[in-house]
């Protein structure tokens, strides 16, 4: 099996790509053998999802060049790559949800009668071959909406077959998998394996890849640090190849935490999301929340905020027990988020910078329900200066700033808001490195004025770099506390997988 | 920051944002509407016309001016025809020439469209039905119900309630001054306002409304009941335009009302547009009808030059985006 036998069936040789502020890919040099499970690990940003993204055709590479079966290819757009047997399934599908499973997998391509009705019988039987021959049971006729997620990738893995795949991605396929689900995943997955398909697997967790994979490479930065049979590598190795690095020195500062408290939760739950959640945060203190994608931070954020009521559990803020049904609850409580995604749920992207700013806090800028507009063309200049966001002008529309000056502007209607209590879902994301640090620069300046701070975050890096304490969730619970003199990236990594069951 | 300050001078910021530039587009339509049939028609240009073209446009107005506020906030509303109608047939209906009951059956029926409009407003944000739809089964109940009352036009109205749509204040009719002021106080409510900015950031982006503290139910609630009170309003003038009321009175005002506010460059998506805008689209729709009337253009030409108006608006709205 992870034997180095087997034709090689694909190469990327020397593969480099950059986009607008970042390299992605340096010479990153990629291989599989016919029927082999390949694991591509890496931290977020370590190019893994470009890497594919090249092969699937989805992206063109700046450099280097790919061989299949011996021939050097080359792809300008995602059919190109189906079309030489190359079929990627993402984490979430891309199957139409009121169209039955037959009709989802020969999608655009349906076995045809004359006078081009589509011939059903057909249709059904050949769907049916291909299900038997992954071992699926399914109704051929359900829509897809009643399936669940996976299923739903089944039903994907189906469809790469019958597009005669003979190398199939899958991005994260476990992500949103429950254990059941993801028995049944890797068997279909061994079953590719016997009729010569060859897999390339990512993952975040590392317990799976040992379980299915054959070899495993690491990707880092954009380069390749290492390919090695799984046999001849452990966890431990695996996760220091990750993320081994030196990040000291990177962040700046911060004065000490003051005693007073802040926002504690107190036996938090909301019924499948998250379970019994306790937590402090201090004045002045900065507490980092890490764990995977789907660990429940952000659902754990968005309960604070009142945003889906816990079904148990206490909320309190400043010793007081708070309630809070609501996000307008949580504002007058002196609670801030600054969202995940800053498109979605952030900013009105056709509205200006002045009126997403005072948003949160018209009802202060209000004199007998008028805007007060002097006043807040006041308050929005100084935030504005404040924060160095660079914009034309007040009245700009947001959707032209900047993915930092973005983040600055959601950030400026918390702080005008004056919460006390401020909590950041992803505060780097999208953002460049010059950005990062100013806006590292922000939080850590609002810690020292004392307000409380919660900052969920997937670059370790900066929970590592930021926070006076680190909590670590997984499945819904908080499953460790670090300091940060103790913490390093792989004790993260290992409690947020579930590596290490606790610290 | 010298940038900041530059920035105040409003000619400029006109032609620099959108919203700017759709209103100058706008008002070009409509003074290109106004020369041209000031060319082409010898009786378009007396003053005399220009004041009826005023009157006429009251009533579209009015309902427009409610059906602003909901388009922003991402809704729509199609109620309002039937609800002119029974608004128009509980004024006459119950007046019947009495002039000691112009009073109670104004706030009447003003209650009454503000109860039709908060029970869309209900049955959108509470039961999740979406506009089109709540709105287009409100539409048939309140149009039934109105038939089971009367089904042909209904009672008369006393002489001095005429004054609504025919007096005269000095040389200016009543009616234009009426909806000058309506006008004058809903554009402040929307621009200056907190609420008005609630209307805005409710239907630019409802989710991010919600996380910002605003009740956006109560907003949505909120503006479908000033669309009901607004058209409820509009019967009442219909009512004293006509002397009686008409059950089929209203007919049509629902889509007219929705293109006058399209016209004025208010989208369907929420969010963007204004009042303004929908002054221009009023008086557009309402130049296009006077003058096609005054050239014994048939009717259903009307439709569909209005029709063609309606789709190249939005054309070059989608142009300047």
């Amino acid at each position: 099996m992870g034997e180095e036998t087997g034709d090689i069936i694909l190469e990327m040789k020397n593969i480099s790509k950059s986009f607008p502020g970042v390299q992605a890919l340096r010479n990153a040099s990629f291989y599989c053998r016919k029927g082999e499970v390949k694991a591509l690990v890496g931290e977020n940003g370590a190019g893994k999802s470009t890497l594919m993204k090249i092969l699937a055709g989805v992206y063109q590479p700046d450099e280097g060049e790919m061989i299949l079966k011996g021939k050097k290819v080359q792809f300008n757009n995602p059919r190109d790559a189906q079309k030489s047997g190359i079929s990627i399934i993402y984490q979430e599908g891309s199957l139409l949800p009121y169209l039955g499973v037959a009709e989802n997998i020969f999608l655009g391509r349906e076995p045809r009668k004359k006078l081009t009705f589509i011939d059903s019988s057909a249709l059904y039987r050949e769907a049916e071959k291909l299900l038997n021959k992954l071992e699926i049971e399914i109704d051929l006729t359900a829509p897809v909406y009643n399936l669940n997620l996976a299923q739903q990738q089944m039903i994907e893995i189906a469809k790469a077959l019958s597009l005669n795949a003979e190398l199939i991605i899958m991005d994260e396929p476990s992500a949103a998998l429950t254990t059941q689900e993801l028995d049944r995943l890797f068997q279909i997955i061994h079953s590719l394996k016997n009729q010569g398909v060859t897999v390339i697997y990512i993952s975040h967790r590392i317990e799976e890849i040992f379980h299915i994979a054959d070899r495993v490479t690491v990707l880092k930065d954009g380069k390749v640090v290492s390919t090695t049979s799984i046999k001849e590598i452990d966890g431990e190795i695996l996760i220091r190849q990750m993320v081994g690095r030196d990040i000291d020195g990177r962040f700046p500062a911060k004065g000490g935490v003051e005693k007073k408290k802040g926002l504690s939760v107190v036996g938090l739950s909301c019924r499948g999301v998250l379970h019994d959640i306790n937590l402090e945060v201090r004045k002045g203190e900065i507490v980092g929340l890490a764990g995977l994608v789907g660990s429940g931070r952000t659902e754990l954020a968005r309960a604070i905020f009142g945003v889906r009521c816990p079904d148990k559990g206490e909320i309190h803020l400043d010793g007081r027990k708070i309630k809070v049904k609501s996000p307008r609850d949580a504002i007058n409580s002196g609670i801030g988020l600054v969202t995940e995604d800053r498109k979605k749920d952030g900013l009105i992207l056709g509205v200006s910078v002045k009126k997403n700013i005072t948003l949160p806090s018209l009802n202060r800028l209000t004199k007998m329900g008028l805007v007060s507009e002097k006043r807040e063309r006041r308050w929005v200049k100084k935030i504005i200066q404040e924060l160095d966001i660079r914009t034309p002008s007040m009245n700009q529309q947001v959707e032209y700033l900047s993915g930092g000056n973005q983040q600055k502007v959601s950030l400026a209607k918390w702080l005008i808001t004056e919460s006390d209590v401020i909590i950041f879902d992803e505060p780097t994301r999208g953002i460049d490195v010059g950005a990062k640090f100013e806006i590292y620069n922000l939080i850590l300046d609002l810690a020292r004025r004392g307000k409380a701070i919660l900052m969920i975050s997937s670059e370790l890096p900066e929970i590592l770099g930021m926070s006076d304490r680190i909590l670590v969730m997984r499945e819904g619970k908080i499953v460790g506390e670090l300091l940060p003199q103790d913490a390093t990236e792989e004790k993260i990594i290992s409690l947020a997988t579930g590596l290490i069951k606790n610290s | 920051m010298a940038q900041l300050r530059e920035k105040k001078f409003s000619s400029n910021k006109l032609i620099r944002t959108r919203r700017g530039r759709e209103i100058i587009a706008i008002y070009s339509l409509l003074t290109a509407l106004i020369i041209i049939s000031s060319l082409i028609s010898p009786d378009f240009r007396t003053p005399r016309n220009a004041v009826n073209i005023l009157r006429q446009a009251v009533l579209l107005g009015i309902v427009s001016t409610g059906q602003t506020l909901v388009i922003l906030t991402r809704g729509l509303d199609l109620s309002v025809g039937s609800t002119i109608s029974l608004g128009a047939c509980l004024t006459s209906g119950i007046m019947l020439g009495r002039g000691e009951l112009i009073l109670p059956v104004f706030l009447l029926v003003l209650l009454i469209g503000t109860v039709i409009g908060a029970g869309n407003g209900l049955i959108v944000t509470r039961l999740k039905v979406p506009p089109f739809i709540a709105t287009l089964g409100m539409m048939s109940i309140v149009q039934g119900s109105l038939l089971l009352y009367t089904k042909r036009a209904i009672g008369w109205v006393p002489t001095s309630f005429l004054f609504f749509a025919d007096g005269q204040i000095g040389f200016v009719p009543f009616p234009v001054l009426f909806y000058a002021l309506l006008f004058l106080a809903f554009f402040i409510f929307l621009k200056k306002t907190t609420f008005g900015r609630y209307i805005y950031a409710t239907g630019g982006n409802e989710e991010i409304a919600r996380l910002s503290g605003i009740q956006t139910r109560f907003v949505v609630l909120i503006t479908y009941s000033l669309s009901g009170f607004l058209a409820a309003l509009a019967g009442l003038f219909l009512a004293s335009r006509l002397a009686m009321g008409d059950p089929l009175g209203g007919e049509g005002y629902e889509l007219n009302s929705i293109a006058a506010v399209l016209v004025g460059g208010t989208s369907l998506a929420g969010g963007r547009g204004g009042l303004g805008g929908t002054l221009a689209g009023v008086l557009i729709m309402t130049v296009v009808g006077n003058i096609l009337n005054l050239m014994n253009v048939p009717g259903f030409w009307q439709w569909i030059v209005k029709g063609l108006i309606i789709i190249g608006a939005v054309s070059v709205y989608r142009k300047i985006d």
